[in-house]
């Protein structure tokens, strides 16, 4: 083991000036200004689901889709706010009261699309579309978030991927019921929160090694 | 860089007390305004460095480094891995150095640093041992069972008490060849005795120290 003074040293000898990191708020509205531009581009290639004047005049999917978007933008504040070391952990309740409130909508529309569509009524196409805008939406957003929030993977993985990935999540629900008349929350939860989870056990399982492409030590 | 250069380099600093007492607690306690001045000099000293000031950069890991030490001191005992800790600990702060902002205290955010990784090194420590066992001189042995009967395979005293009750020839064969190691010629020369008296000299002695030690020839 090298001896400490050594260490610093060779710490004093490697210390450039760095670019200080820009506040946690101004990062993440960066990231959701690059979320709004990804869905508008999406809508205007793939178009606005037909019924949407319909639904707008409907309470509950108001309800609906303002609760998932405050969740994606608090969920992202809170993400970047915990991805600096001094910042209270009660951050991550920052999404929660958002969240229950869009959780709550989600049975509430499950239950309404079940008996409007029937038995007979989800074709396999459907989903495969949802499928491909929902990876269209989210891997750009995944991918940028990690960017952003690589450094914290030396210190608060956990915390910072569970809020990137509900941030990622809510976005892509929120878009999705913008585009596409089957409720495909449960589906947009399951493949974010899943991906978020995959990353935070390969993380603890792997280890820093994982990370080391996008956060050097 | 100068360090003049570097502080301009610094938009917006301000001057924040490291532990929150205010001034005048921190006049009446004297141990309280060593410490915020103490974190005064973290949070310029940090600016500066991420200015490229190297000087400060070297003060501020100097004198934070004893502070990590006795945080890392509550979690381990040994010292290699208090070392450990806070090396590990001076590493992140040094690759993480762009997301402090000097608006706000150093302290707590060296100290959050410090508790997470000291945390990991747990962790690391944790699964180490599991699969581990350090080596100790007590497992410094070999298989058979006279090797473990350290009395017995390390006295001396027996050893010389036997050779002093060899015959004065002997005794001399065997001081000047096995305990002194000199060749055949030179134990010759010293004792004025010849080879072939040194070598029957020192078969009997050997014999006889087998004897009186109580080791077996072999076939006997």
């Amino acid at each position: 083991m090298i001896a400490t003074p050594d260490l610093i040293e060779s710490l004093v000898a490697d210390a450039q000036p760095v670019k200080r990191l820009r506040p946690p708020l101004a990062r993440a509205a960066a990231w959701l200004l690059f979320a709004g531009v990804i869905v508008g581009l999406l809508a205007a290639s793939h178009g606005l689901r037909p019924d949407l004047g319909v639904r707008l005049s409907q309470g509950s999917f108001v309800t609906g889709i303002a609760a998932s978007a405050l969740t994606g933008i608090l969920a992202a504040v809170a993400s970047f706010l915990l991805s600096l070391p001094d910042r209270s952990r009660l951050w991550l309740l920052l999404p929660a009261p958002a969240l229950a409130v869009w959780v709550s909508t989600i049975g509430y529309g499950c239950l309404t699309s079940w008996i409007e569509i029937g038995a007979d009524g989800i074709r396999l196409g459907d989903a495969v579309d949802c499928f491909a805008t929902l990876v269209l939406i989210s891997a750009p957003l995944s991918l940028a978030i990690l960017v952003m929030l690589r450094y914290t993977a030396l210190l608060e993985p956990v915390r910072v991927a569970v809020t990137g990935g509900l941030a990622v999540s809510a976005i892509a629900a929120t878009a999705l019921s913008l585009f596409h008349s089957l409720d495909a929350t449960i589906m947009v939860l399951m493949w974010n929160l899943g991906i978020a989870a995959l990353f935070v056990g390969s993380a603890g399982v792997l280890g820093r090694k994982m990370f080391s492409w996008v956060a050097p030590r | 860089m100068t360090s003049k250069n570097s502080h301009d380099r610094v938009p917006g600093l301000s001057v924040v007390s490291g532990n929150g007492h205010s001034d005048a607690e921190a006049q009446s306690d004297p141990a309280g305004a060593r410490r915020a001045s103490h974190g005064l000099d973290w949070t310029i000293f940090m600016a500066r460095a991420q200015g490229g000031d190297r000087d400060a950069y070297r003060r501020l890991l100097d004198s934070v480094t004893p502070y990590l030490r006795s945080l890392a001191a509550r979690s381990f005992y040994g010292r290699a891995d208090i070392e450990d800790a806070v090396q590990d600990v001076l590493l992140t702060v040094h690759a993480i150095r762009h997301t402090y902002d000097p608006d706000r205290p150093f302290g707590p955010w060296v100290t959050a640093i410090a508790n997470r990784r000291i945390v990991d090194c747990m962790r690391r420590h944790g699964r180490t041992r599991g699969r581990e066992t350090s080596l100790e001189a007590e497992h410094e042995t070999f298989a058979a069972p006279e090797t473990n009967l350290q009395e017995r395979a390390s006295d001396g005293r027996v050893l010389r008490e036997a050779v002093a009750e060899l015959s004065p020839g002997q005794r001399d064969a065997i001081r000047l060849l096995k305990l002194e190691g000199l060749s055949l010629k030179e134990a010759a020369a010293a004792s004025g005795m010849s080879v072939a008296a040194l070598k029957v000299a020192t078969h009997r002695a050997l014999k006889s120290l087998r004897k009186k030690l109580g080791i077996l020839e072999k076939g006997t």
